[in-house]
């Protein structure tokens, strides 16, 4: 099986605007879905377009066509062609400029900190204190770490070998893309100011402390510490409150969260899946587990889901305003009311 | 006519009384993100107004075979009848929460043993009423001697 590697900057304008032969578009699409740096890479095209779609279109003055037209009229043809191509060149640069600067120039910069080794920011070695912008990449080796204020919410920890890159940088959106590697996250903020995009997908802030690790296939594991993460990919979501972690998996997203005390053969059988793997969880499950119950309700097979909730109502009282009938039936007010009744025994 | 309405009355309070208590949870059950950093949080139950509900607390400690008390730092959350409460008691020694509240007539007390990773939801005691000092003194007792999960 041939497998497509190589990275599709060139090709994501031509994609977005829908430009690409099929089997190239499904190549991109493939590959996007695979590589953090290309997703990441999209979305600043896709923001990019919006803000310019957004843009207003001024009318020129009546000068300016008046004096194109003498000029037009005095000069030599040859000259005239001269200055039409180099118009035409100030023109793509300046357009090229707005459209970097709106994709890649999202916000300020925030400061960042070298904790041990070398970290480099873009091309350039953190030696004490420094800045990184919208648009630019921090690695660290084997042996560095390094520091970045999120504006004034909260820090990161950037681990040993780590590629994480700065996407957005606003007051309403704090943004970073995770290529590979770890970091640690301390947000003291309302719920989804900061977001973390990785190859499996993206970490919601909903006020938290957490790590995040994961490889460049976006194989990995969030584990909270305080407060709440939701991690989101293609319409899933998996709700993470501190004590708890979650694997995540590139193009399938994040898995079934569970407490890190829970008893290990409930652990084992989320990692193994299955029909036999459901009755381990169900067996193991003590009253705290409904965290990794109440995720399972959506996750598995009608038949499946009425085992599930037997389990839960077993464990722990349904509470009023859950009836039988809406829980299975994924009723999303009823799920919510109560996960939120749950919670008090997380 | 009033004997009936006073029987009503007083048999009201009674279920009230009967179901005042408190539950306690971890901070993020109050799914609120200002209480993340919390010892714990807790709510009331059965109180037919929680705005009204009158709420405090002691944390009683232990510290090297010396008895203190700390008067509780309470924080009222966005939603009625949801607290916080914060450590503002030493990290050295043993210490006991012990919450008390009121709701109309009827008082609820719980008494929440804090060990080394946090409140001991397993070892805590909920009463209809204020704990007494000795379920007070048992309970930090037990937890010093390692009695708690």
């Amino acid at each position: 099986m041939k497998i497509f590697t190589r990275h599709v900057s060139r090709e994501l304008a031509a994609y977005f605007d829908g430009e690409l032969m099929r089997p190239t578009a499904a190549k991109v699409e493939r590959h996007i879905g695979q590589c953090a740096l290309c997703q990441a890479e999209y979305q600043q095209v896709q923001r990019g377009m919006a803000m310019v779609e957004q843009l207003p279109s001024v009318v020129a003055p009546d000068e300016i066509w008046q004096s194109i037209d003498v000029t037009l009229n005095a000069e030599p043809r040859e000259k005239q062609i001269w200055q039409w191509a180099l118009a035409a060149t100030a023109v793509l640069v300046l357009v090229g400029i707005a459209y970097w600067r709106a994709g890649l120039g999202s916000g300020a910069q925030w400061d960042v900190v070298r904790l041990d080794g070398r970290p480099v920011v873009g091309a350039k070695y953190i030696s004490g204190t420094g800045k990184i912008a919208p648009g630019e990449w921090m690695e660290t080796d084997s042996s560095s770490r390094a520091g970045i204020k999120i504006g004034d919410i909260g820090s990161v920890e950037v681990e040993p070998n780590t590629r994480v890159r700065v996407v957005t940088a606003k007051p309403g959106e704090h943004r970073l893309a995770l290529a590979r590697g770890e970091i640690r996250a301390k947000i003291s903020a309302p719920p989804r100011l900061f977001f973390v995009d990785t190859a499996a997908g993206t970490a919601v802030d909903l006020g938290c402390e957490y790590s995040l690790d994961t490889d460049e296939n976006g194989t990995g594991l969030l584990r909270v510490t305080k407060g709440w993460v939701s991690f989101q990919w293609k319409g899933l979501e998996s709700l993470v409150p501190a004590g708890a972690s979650c694997h995540i998996r590139s193009r399938i997203g994040p898995g079934i969260p569970y407490f890190d005390d829970a008893p290990e053969a409930l652990k084992q059988a989320l990692a193994q899946g299955g029909d036999a793997a459901l009755s381990t969880i169900l067996g193991e499950s003590r009253i705290r587990d409904t965290l990794t119950l109440w995720h399972l309700l959506s996750r598995v097979n009608p038949n499946e889901r009425e085992r599930v909730y037997d389990r839960i109502a077993a464990l722990t009282p349904v509470p009023a305003g859950v009836s039988r009938e809406q829980a299975l039936r994924l009723d999303q007010e009823t799920l919510k009311h109560w996960k939120e009744e749950l919670a008090w025994t997380w | 006519m009033l004997r009936l309405g006073l029987a009503a009355s007083a048999a009201a309070l009674l279920v009230v009384a009967e179901g005042f208590t408190f539950t306690i949870g971890s901070p993020v059950a109050s799914q609120e993100f200002q209480m993340k950093s919390a010892a714990f949080v807790f709510r009331t139950e059965g109180c037919v107004e929680p705005a009204k509900a009158q709420i405090g607390g002691t944390a009683e400690g232990l510290v090297k075979g010396t008895r203190r008390s700390v008067v509780l730092k309470v924080a009222t959350g966005a939603r009625p009848g949801v607290y916080a409460v914060y450590q503002n008691w030493p990290a050295e020694g043993d210490w006991v929460v012990n919450l008390k509240g009121t709701c109309a007539n009827a008082s609820a007390g719980a008494v929440v043993p804090i060990g080394p990773k946090g409140f001991i939801r397993e070892s805590s005691k909920f009463y209809s009423r204020p704990a007494t000092d000795a379920e007070v003194e048992t309970s930090l007792k037990t937890l010093a001697q390692g009695g708690n999960k």
